[in-house]
Protein backbone atom coordinates (compact mmCIF):
# COMPACT_ATOMS: atom_id res chain seq x y z
CA UNK A 1 0.00 0.00 0.00
CA UNK A 2 3.04 2.42 0.13
CA UNK A 3 3.12 5.17 2.38
CA UNK A 4 0.92 7.82 3.49
CA UNK A 5 1.00 11.40 3.95
CA UNK A 6 2.48 12.16 7.53
CA UNK A 7 4.25 14.62 9.39
CA UNK A 8 7.59 14.39 9.40
CA UNK A 9 7.48 11.60 6.73
CA UNK A 10 5.48 9.63 5.04
CA UNK A 11 5.18 6.60 6.75
CA UNK A 12 5.59 3.83 7.47
CA UNK A 13 9.45 4.96 6.70
CA UNK A 14 9.79 2.06 4.06
CA UNK A 15 6.47 2.55 2.56
CA UNK A 16 5.70 -1.46 3.93
CA UNK A 17 2.19 -1.15 4.53
CA UNK A 18 0.12 -4.22 5.14
CA UNK A 19 -2.60 -6.26 6.99
CA UNK A 20 0.04 -8.84 8.07
CA UNK A 21 2.44 -6.19 9.62
CA UNK A 22 0.29 -3.81 11.01
CA UNK A 23 -1.72 -2.81 13.83
CA UNK A 24 -4.08 -0.65 15.32
CA UNK A 25 -3.67 -0.11 18.87
CA UNK A 26 -6.51 1.26 20.76
CA UNK A 27 -5.39 3.03 24.45
CA UNK A 28 -7.57 3.35 27.72
CA UNK A 29 -10.72 4.04 25.69
CA UNK A 30 -12.94 3.32 29.47
CA UNK A 31 -15.10 4.86 31.20
CA UNK A 32 -12.86 5.91 34.15
CA UNK A 33 -11.09 8.20 31.76
CA UNK A 34 -13.67 9.29 29.45
CA UNK A 35 -17.39 8.75 30.78
CA UNK A 36 -19.49 10.43 33.30
CA UNK A 37 -18.27 9.47 37.12
CA UNK A 38 -15.12 8.10 35.79
CA UNK A 39 -11.81 8.67 37.57
CA UNK A 40 -11.07 12.09 35.04
CA UNK A 41 -14.39 12.85 35.79
CA UNK A 42 -14.02 13.26 39.53
CA UNK A 43 -10.27 14.93 38.94
CA UNK A 44 -12.47 17.90 37.77
CA UNK A 45 -11.35 17.49 34.16
CA UNK A 46 -13.74 18.14 31.23
CA UNK A 47 -14.64 14.78 29.58
CA UNK A 48 -15.69 16.37 26.59
CA UNK A 49 -12.09 16.82 25.66
CA UNK A 50 -11.52 13.09 25.74
CA UNK A 51 -14.52 12.14 24.24
CA UNK A 52 -14.05 13.95 20.91
CA UNK A 53 -11.91 11.03 19.53
CA UNK A 54 -14.72 8.39 19.69
CA UNK A 55 -16.13 9.02 16.61
CA UNK A 56 -13.19 9.31 14.97
CA UNK A 57 -11.73 6.02 16.25
CA UNK A 58 -14.87 4.02 15.60
CA UNK A 59 -14.60 4.76 11.79
CA UNK A 60 -10.46 3.81 11.99
CA UNK A 61 -11.93 0.69 13.99
CA UNK A 62 -14.39 0.05 11.44
CA UNK A 63 -11.83 0.28 8.44
CA UNK A 64 -9.59 -1.94 10.11
CA UNK A 65 -12.09 -4.78 10.77
CA UNK A 66 -13.39 -4.16 7.25
CA UNK A 67 -10.14 -4.47 5.57
CA UNK A 68 -9.04 -7.65 8.01
CA UNK A 69 -5.95 -5.46 9.91
CA UNK A 70 -5.42 -6.66 13.37
CA UNK A 71 -6.55 -4.70 16.34
CA UNK A 72 -5.59 -4.67 19.88
CA UNK A 73 -7.01 -2.57 23.07
CA UNK A 74 -5.81 -2.05 26.08
CA UNK A 75 -7.03 -1.17 29.20
CA UNK A 76 -5.34 0.53 32.21
CA UNK A 77 -5.99 -0.82 35.54
CA UNK A 78 -5.07 -3.12 38.75
CA UNK A 79 -5.74 -6.42 39.93
CA UNK A 80 -8.37 -6.36 43.11
CA UNK A 81 -5.66 -7.02 45.69
CA UNK A 82 -4.16 -3.56 44.35
CA UNK A 83 -0.31 -5.36 44.66
CA UNK A 84 0.44 -3.90 41.85
CA UNK A 85 -0.50 -0.29 42.42
CA UNK A 86 2.91 1.19 43.56
CA UNK A 87 2.15 3.48 46.76
CA UNK A 88 3.38 6.83 45.43
CA UNK A 89 0.62 6.50 42.27
CA UNK A 90 -2.21 5.48 44.87
CA UNK A 91 -1.37 8.41 47.19
CA UNK A 92 -1.14 11.12 44.34
CA UNK A 93 -4.73 9.61 42.90
CA UNK A 94 -6.09 10.92 46.12
CA UNK A 95 -4.83 14.19 46.33
CA UNK A 96 -8.16 15.10 44.27
CA UNK A 97 -11.33 17.38 45.15
CA UNK A 98 -12.88 14.18 45.46
CA UNK A 99 -10.69 12.24 47.82
CA UNK A 100 -11.23 9.37 45.64
CA UNK A 101 -8.15 7.76 44.46
CA UNK A 102 -7.30 4.52 42.77
CA UNK A 103 -8.64 1.29 44.29
CA UNK A 104 -11.64 3.44 45.86
CA UNK A 105 -15.42 3.23 45.48
CA UNK A 106 -16.31 5.37 42.74
CA UNK A 107 -19.58 6.29 41.75
CA UNK A 108 -18.28 3.99 38.71
CA UNK A 109 -17.33 0.80 40.95
CA UNK A 110 -13.69 0.90 42.44
CA UNK A 111 -11.45 3.37 40.74
CA UNK A 112 -9.60 1.78 38.04
CA UNK A 113 -9.91 -1.67 39.50
CA UNK A 114 -10.33 -4.57 36.75
CA UNK A 115 -13.81 -6.20 36.50
CA UNK A 116 -15.23 -2.62 37.46
CA UNK A 117 -17.65 -0.82 35.46
CA UNK A 118 -15.34 2.56 35.17
CA UNK A 119 -12.38 0.06 34.31
CA UNK A 120 -14.92 -1.38 31.19
CA UNK A 121 -14.01 0.05 27.53
CA UNK A 122 -16.79 2.00 26.34
CA UNK A 123 -19.61 0.30 24.29
CA UNK A 124 -18.80 2.37 21.60
CA UNK A 125 -15.33 1.29 20.85
CA UNK A 126 -16.06 -2.76 22.32
CA UNK A 127 -13.65 -5.09 21.27
CA UNK A 128 -15.36 -7.79 19.31
CA UNK A 129 -13.88 -11.41 19.28
CA UNK A 130 -10.31 -11.68 17.96
CA UNK A 131 -8.95 -8.39 19.10
CA UNK A 132 -6.69 -8.94 22.55
CA UNK A 133 -7.40 -7.01 25.18
CA UNK A 134 -3.98 -5.98 27.00
CA UNK A 135 -4.47 -5.36 30.89
CA UNK A 136 -1.60 -2.90 31.63
CA UNK A 137 -0.91 -1.26 35.38
CA UNK A 138 0.83 1.42 34.22
CA UNK A 139 0.69 4.20 31.27
CA UNK A 140 2.66 2.08 28.83
CA UNK A 141 1.96 -0.69 26.97
CA UNK A 142 4.53 -2.92 27.18
CA UNK A 143 5.55 -3.03 31.07
CA UNK A 144 4.28 -5.86 33.38
CA UNK A 145 1.98 -7.17 29.99
CA UNK A 146 2.13 -10.07 27.54
CA UNK A 147 2.18 -7.04 24.47
CA UNK A 148 5.36 -7.24 23.12
CA UNK A 149 4.92 -11.00 22.67
CA UNK A 150 1.74 -11.05 20.65
CA UNK A 151 3.18 -8.26 18.54
CA UNK A 152 6.13 -10.06 17.93
CA UNK A 153 4.48 -13.75 17.34
CA UNK A 154 1.99 -12.03 14.49
CA UNK A 155 4.96 -10.25 13.23
CA UNK A 156 3.41 -6.73 13.26
CA UNK A 157 6.07 -4.63 13.15
CA UNK A 158 4.06 -0.88 12.39
CA UNK A 159 1.79 0.48 14.87
CA UNK A 160 -1.15 2.67 14.30
CA UNK A 161 -1.72 4.21 17.98
CA UNK A 162 -5.18 6.04 18.72
CA UNK A 163 -6.54 6.84 22.54
CA UNK A 164 -6.06 8.76 25.83
CA UNK A 165 -4.87 10.35 26.16
CA UNK A 166 -2.38 11.96 24.24
CA UNK A 167 0.30 13.30 26.56
CA UNK A 168 0.06 10.08 29.02
CA UNK A 169 -0.47 6.19 28.00
CA UNK A 170 -0.38 6.86 24.49
CA UNK A 171 2.72 8.84 24.57
CA UNK A 172 4.05 6.00 26.94
CA UNK A 173 3.04 3.50 24.76
CA UNK A 174 4.68 5.24 21.39
CA UNK A 175 7.91 5.81 23.27
CA UNK A 176 8.10 2.13 24.68
CA UNK A 177 7.43 0.93 20.99
CA UNK A 178 9.47 3.27 19.49
CA UNK A 179 12.74 1.92 21.21
CA UNK A 180 11.90 -1.52 21.11
CA UNK A 181 12.14 -1.39 16.52
CA UNK A 182 8.19 -0.76 15.92
CA UNK A 183 7.58 1.99 13.34
CA UNK A 184 4.45 4.31 14.80
CA UNK A 185 2.17 6.55 13.78
CA UNK A 186 -0.12 8.56 16.16
CA UNK A 187 -3.32 9.53 14.65
CA UNK A 188 -3.78 13.30 15.93
CA UNK A 189 -7.98 13.53 15.48
CA UNK A 190 -7.99 9.83 17.13
CA UNK A 191 -6.16 10.85 20.36
CA UNK A 192 -7.32 13.27 23.17
CA UNK A 193 -5.66 14.69 26.64
CA UNK A 194 -7.32 16.52 29.23
CA UNK A 195 -5.64 19.76 28.50
CA UNK A 196 -5.45 21.38 24.66
CA UNK A 197 -2.14 22.02 25.04
CA UNK A 198 -0.73 19.03 26.41
CA UNK A 199 -2.23 16.93 23.38
CA UNK A 200 -0.77 19.50 20.73
CA UNK A 201 2.95 19.35 22.51
CA UNK A 202 2.81 15.61 22.86
CA UNK A 203 2.21 15.68 19.15
CA UNK A 204 4.98 18.18 18.46
CA UNK A 205 7.31 15.99 20.48
CA UNK A 206 6.72 13.40 17.90
CA UNK A 207 7.78 15.02 14.87
CA UNK A 208 10.97 16.85 16.57
CA UNK A 209 14.51 15.67 15.53
CA UNK A 210 12.85 14.17 12.45
CA UNK A 211 10.42 11.93 13.99
CA UNK A 212 12.01 11.16 17.37
CA UNK A 213 9.27 8.66 18.11
CA UNK A 214 7.70 8.06 14.76
CA UNK A 215 5.02 10.40 12.81
CA UNK A 216 1.63 12.12 13.50
CA UNK A 217 -0.89 11.34 11.25
CA UNK A 218 -4.64 11.79 10.67
CA UNK A 219 -7.11 8.95 10.36
CA UNK A 220 -8.61 10.23 6.59
CA UNK A 221 -5.23 9.35 4.87
CA UNK A 222 -4.79 5.97 6.92
CA UNK A 223 -8.03 4.89 5.48
CA UNK A 224 -7.81 6.09 2.19
CA UNK A 225 -4.55 4.07 2.15
CA UNK A 226 -5.78 0.77 3.39
CA UNK A 227 -9.43 0.66 2.20
CA UNK A 228 -7.97 -0.08 -1.46
CA UNK A 229 -6.69 -3.34 -2.80
CA UNK A 230 -8.75 -6.48 -2.29
CA UNK A 231 -10.21 -7.45 1.17
CA UNK A 232 -9.10 -10.42 3.03
CA UNK A 233 -10.28 -13.64 1.62
CA UNK B 1 9.03 -11.73 63.07
CA UNK B 2 11.52 -9.81 61.55
CA UNK B 3 14.99 -11.31 60.76
CA UNK B 4 15.78 -15.34 60.53
CA UNK B 5 18.82 -17.17 59.41
CA UNK B 6 17.97 -19.90 57.78
CA UNK B 7 20.15 -23.30 56.93
CA UNK B 8 21.20 -23.58 53.64
CA UNK B 9 23.70 -24.39 50.58
CA UNK B 10 26.29 -22.90 49.90
CA UNK B 11 25.81 -21.22 53.84
CA UNK B 12 23.29 -20.60 55.61
CA UNK B 13 21.22 -17.08 54.82
CA UNK B 14 19.73 -14.27 56.88
CA UNK B 15 16.42 -13.01 55.42
CA UNK B 16 14.19 -10.00 56.74
CA UNK B 17 10.70 -12.24 56.22
CA UNK B 18 9.01 -8.74 55.44
CA UNK B 19 11.06 -8.24 52.61
CA UNK B 20 10.50 -11.85 51.58
CA UNK B 21 8.05 -13.76 49.56
CA UNK B 22 6.82 -16.98 49.08
CA UNK B 23 6.28 -17.82 45.34
CA UNK B 24 4.69 -20.79 44.06
CA UNK B 25 5.25 -22.18 40.75
CA UNK B 26 3.15 -23.91 38.62
CA UNK B 27 1.50 -26.34 40.99
CA UNK B 28 -1.10 -26.88 38.65
CA UNK B 29 -4.03 -29.75 38.35
CA UNK B 30 -2.40 -30.84 34.61
CA UNK B 31 1.26 -31.43 35.75
CA UNK B 32 0.29 -32.90 39.22
CA UNK B 33 -3.02 -34.49 39.59
CA UNK B 34 -3.31 -38.58 37.89
CA UNK B 35 -6.26 -38.25 35.46
CA UNK B 36 -4.01 -34.48 34.00
CA UNK B 37 -2.17 -33.56 31.03
CA UNK B 38 0.95 -34.62 32.57
CA UNK B 39 0.14 -38.24 32.94
CA UNK B 40 -1.63 -38.45 29.41
CA UNK B 41 1.99 -37.86 28.41
CA UNK B 42 3.55 -40.39 30.12
CA UNK B 43 5.24 -39.31 33.08
CA UNK B 44 4.82 -40.28 36.29
CA UNK B 45 3.08 -37.92 38.48
CA UNK B 46 3.66 -39.65 41.69
CA UNK B 47 7.35 -37.61 41.39
CA UNK B 48 5.30 -34.20 41.43
CA UNK B 49 2.89 -35.02 44.19
CA UNK B 50 5.51 -35.68 46.67
CA UNK B 51 6.32 -32.23 47.32
CA UNK B 52 2.37 -31.02 47.82
CA UNK B 53 2.54 -31.80 51.57
CA UNK B 54 6.03 -29.86 51.87
CA UNK B 55 4.72 -26.59 49.85
CA UNK B 56 1.73 -26.84 51.88
CA UNK B 57 4.22 -26.84 54.76
CA UNK B 58 5.86 -23.55 53.99
CA UNK B 59 2.37 -21.94 52.79
CA UNK B 60 1.20 -22.21 56.24
CA UNK B 61 4.45 -20.61 57.86
CA UNK B 62 4.48 -17.96 55.21
CA UNK B 63 0.72 -16.88 55.87
CA UNK B 64 1.18 -17.11 59.54
CA UNK B 65 4.57 -14.56 59.21
CA UNK B 66 2.28 -12.45 57.02
CA UNK B 67 4.72 -13.09 53.50
CA UNK B 68 3.98 -11.96 50.58
CA UNK B 69 2.66 -15.48 48.73
CA UNK B 70 2.51 -15.34 45.12
CA UNK B 71 1.40 -18.21 42.88
CA UNK B 72 2.27 -18.53 39.79
CA UNK B 73 0.42 -20.49 36.53
CA UNK B 74 1.63 -21.26 32.92
CA UNK B 75 -0.82 -21.00 30.28
CA UNK B 76 -2.12 -18.84 27.47
CA UNK B 77 -4.83 -17.53 26.28
CA UNK B 78 -8.04 -18.98 25.40
CA UNK B 79 -7.22 -17.34 21.14
CA UNK B 80 -3.63 -18.55 21.99
CA UNK B 81 -2.46 -14.84 20.57
CA UNK B 82 0.51 -15.34 23.19
CA UNK B 83 1.29 -18.88 22.18
CA UNK B 84 5.01 -19.24 20.09
CA UNK B 85 4.21 -21.23 17.28
CA UNK B 86 7.77 -23.06 18.11
CA UNK B 87 5.80 -23.99 21.30
CA UNK B 88 2.57 -25.25 19.79
CA UNK B 89 4.20 -27.62 17.56
CA UNK B 90 6.26 -29.37 19.62
CA UNK B 91 4.75 -32.67 20.29
CA UNK B 92 2.23 -35.11 18.78
CA UNK B 93 -1.07 -33.26 17.39
CA UNK B 94 -3.76 -34.75 19.77
CA UNK B 95 -1.38 -33.14 22.78
CA UNK B 96 -0.86 -29.77 21.57
CA UNK B 97 -1.60 -26.57 23.27
CA UNK B 98 -4.87 -25.33 22.85
CA UNK B 99 -5.87 -29.22 22.24
CA UNK B 100 -8.40 -31.00 24.30
CA UNK B 101 -7.05 -32.85 27.15
CA UNK B 102 -8.45 -34.32 29.80
CA UNK B 103 -8.88 -31.68 31.99
CA UNK B 104 -10.11 -29.04 29.42
CA UNK B 105 -7.91 -27.64 26.83
CA UNK B 106 -4.12 -28.03 27.17
CA UNK B 107 -2.35 -25.16 28.92
CA UNK B 108 -5.35 -23.32 28.56
CA UNK B 109 -6.19 -20.33 31.16
CA UNK B 110 -9.72 -20.86 32.46
CA UNK B 111 -9.40 -24.74 32.03
CA UNK B 112 -10.11 -27.14 34.76
CA UNK B 113 -6.83 -28.26 33.88
CA UNK B 114 -4.96 -24.95 34.32
CA UNK B 115 -6.10 -24.66 37.80
CA UNK B 116 -3.79 -25.08 41.03
CA UNK B 117 -4.20 -28.04 43.22
CA UNK B 118 -6.67 -28.03 45.83
CA UNK B 119 -4.19 -28.31 48.63
CA UNK B 120 -2.60 -25.54 47.31
CA UNK B 121 -4.66 -22.66 46.71
CA UNK B 122 -4.11 -19.85 47.10
CA UNK B 123 -6.12 -17.56 49.06
CA UNK B 124 -7.43 -14.12 48.85
CA UNK B 125 -4.71 -11.32 48.80
CA UNK B 126 -2.49 -13.61 47.22
CA UNK B 127 -1.75 -13.05 43.58
CA UNK B 128 -1.69 -15.39 41.20
CA UNK B 129 0.33 -14.58 37.80
CA UNK B 130 -0.33 -16.43 34.69
CA UNK B 131 2.79 -16.54 32.82
CA UNK B 132 2.59 -17.45 28.85
CA UNK B 133 6.37 -19.40 29.10
CA UNK B 134 8.62 -20.79 31.69
CA UNK B 135 9.95 -18.02 34.01
CA UNK B 136 7.40 -15.95 35.72
CA UNK B 137 8.80 -12.97 35.21
CA UNK B 138 8.31 -13.04 31.75
CA UNK B 139 5.69 -10.86 30.11
CA UNK B 140 3.89 -10.92 33.26
CA UNK B 141 3.86 -8.64 36.25
CA UNK B 142 5.34 -10.31 38.79
CA UNK B 143 8.30 -8.08 38.76
CA UNK B 144 5.88 -5.00 40.09
CA UNK B 145 4.07 -6.62 42.26
CA UNK B 146 7.29 -7.75 44.13
CA UNK B 147 8.45 -4.13 44.12
CA UNK B 148 5.44 -2.64 45.23
CA UNK B 149 5.56 -4.94 48.22
CA UNK B 150 9.74 -4.21 48.93
CA UNK B 151 10.60 -7.51 48.22
CA UNK B 152 14.35 -8.53 48.24
CA UNK B 153 14.41 -12.04 48.73
CA UNK B 154 11.74 -15.27 47.21
CA UNK B 155 11.64 -18.50 48.57
CA UNK B 156 10.89 -20.24 45.31
CA UNK B 157 9.02 -23.40 45.09
CA UNK B 158 7.12 -25.84 42.63
CA UNK B 159 7.66 -27.41 39.12
CA UNK B 160 9.45 -28.76 38.00
CA UNK B 161 13.10 -27.99 38.99
CA UNK B 162 14.77 -27.94 36.18
CA UNK B 163 12.56 -25.97 33.71
CA UNK B 164 9.82 -23.55 35.36
CA UNK B 165 11.57 -23.09 38.88
CA UNK B 166 15.19 -22.82 37.71
CA UNK B 167 14.03 -20.57 34.59
CA UNK B 168 12.48 -18.41 37.51
CA UNK B 169 15.32 -18.38 39.70
CA UNK B 170 17.42 -17.55 37.12
CA UNK B 171 15.30 -14.30 36.23
CA UNK B 172 15.25 -13.33 39.61
CA UNK B 173 18.81 -13.96 40.32
CA UNK B 174 19.43 -11.20 37.31
CA UNK B 175 17.12 -9.11 39.01
CA UNK B 176 18.96 -8.30 42.16
CA UNK B 177 16.72 -11.04 44.31
CA UNK B 178 18.06 -13.48 46.55
CA UNK B 179 16.59 -16.75 45.74
CA UNK B 180 16.02 -19.92 48.25
CA UNK B 181 14.98 -23.01 46.57
CA UNK B 182 13.70 -25.58 49.63
CA UNK B 183 14.70 -28.69 47.62
CA UNK B 184 11.56 -30.91 48.56
CA UNK B 185 9.10 -28.43 47.29
CA UNK B 186 10.20 -28.63 44.59
CA UNK B 187 10.39 -31.89 41.71
CA UNK B 188 10.51 -32.92 38.64
CA UNK B 189 9.61 -35.90 35.77
CA UNK B 190 13.31 -36.85 36.00
CA UNK B 191 15.05 -36.99 39.38
CA UNK B 192 18.07 -36.73 37.72
CA UNK B 193 17.49 -32.98 36.37
CA UNK B 194 15.70 -32.29 39.83
CA UNK B 195 19.03 -32.84 41.37
CA UNK B 196 21.75 -31.36 39.06
CA UNK B 197 19.15 -28.46 38.76
CA UNK B 198 19.66 -28.03 42.77
CA UNK B 199 23.52 -28.41 42.30
CA UNK B 200 24.08 -25.93 39.72
CA UNK B 201 22.04 -23.39 42.17
CA UNK B 202 24.54 -23.83 45.02
CA UNK B 203 27.64 -24.10 42.47
CA UNK B 204 30.09 -21.60 42.23
CA UNK B 205 29.51 -19.93 46.04
CA UNK B 206 25.58 -19.59 45.10
CA UNK B 207 25.70 -18.97 41.44
CA UNK B 208 22.11 -18.79 41.04
CA UNK B 209 21.17 -18.75 45.15
CA UNK B 210 20.45 -20.72 47.95
CA UNK B 211 19.14 -24.32 48.33
CA UNK B 212 17.68 -25.18 51.39
CA UNK B 213 14.62 -27.44 52.54
CA UNK B 214 11.68 -26.52 54.11
CA UNK B 215 12.42 -28.26 57.58
CA UNK B 216 15.39 -26.12 57.88
CA UNK B 217 13.05 -23.38 56.79
CA UNK B 218 10.40 -24.09 59.39
CA UNK B 219 13.37 -24.53 62.18
CA UNK B 220 14.35 -21.10 61.40
CA UNK B 221 10.73 -19.33 61.21
CA UNK B 222 10.53 -20.86 65.20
Amino acid sequence: MGHIAAVPYPWPFDGDLRRENTALVVIDMQTDFCGKGGYIDLLGYDISLTRACIEPIQRVLATFRKRGFPVFHTREGHRRDLSDLPDNKRWRSRRTPSGVGIGDQGPCGRVLVRGEPGWAIIPELAPIDGEPIVDKPGKGSFCATDFELQLRLRGIRNLVLVGITTDVCVHTTMREANDRGFECLVLRDCCAATDRGNHEAALKMVTMQQGVFGAVGDSRALMDAIATGPLPS
Amino acid sequence: MSSITVQAEPNAIAIDTDRTALVVIDMQRDFLEKGGFGEALGNDVSLLSSAVPHCAAMLEVARAAHMLVVHTREGHRPDLTDAPRAKIERGSPSMRIGAMGPMGRILVRGEPGHDIVRELCPRPGEPVVDKPGKGAFYATDLHLILQTAGIENLIVCGVTTEVCVHTTVREANDRGFRCIVPSDCCASYFPEFHEVALRMIKAQGGIFGWVSSSARILDAFR
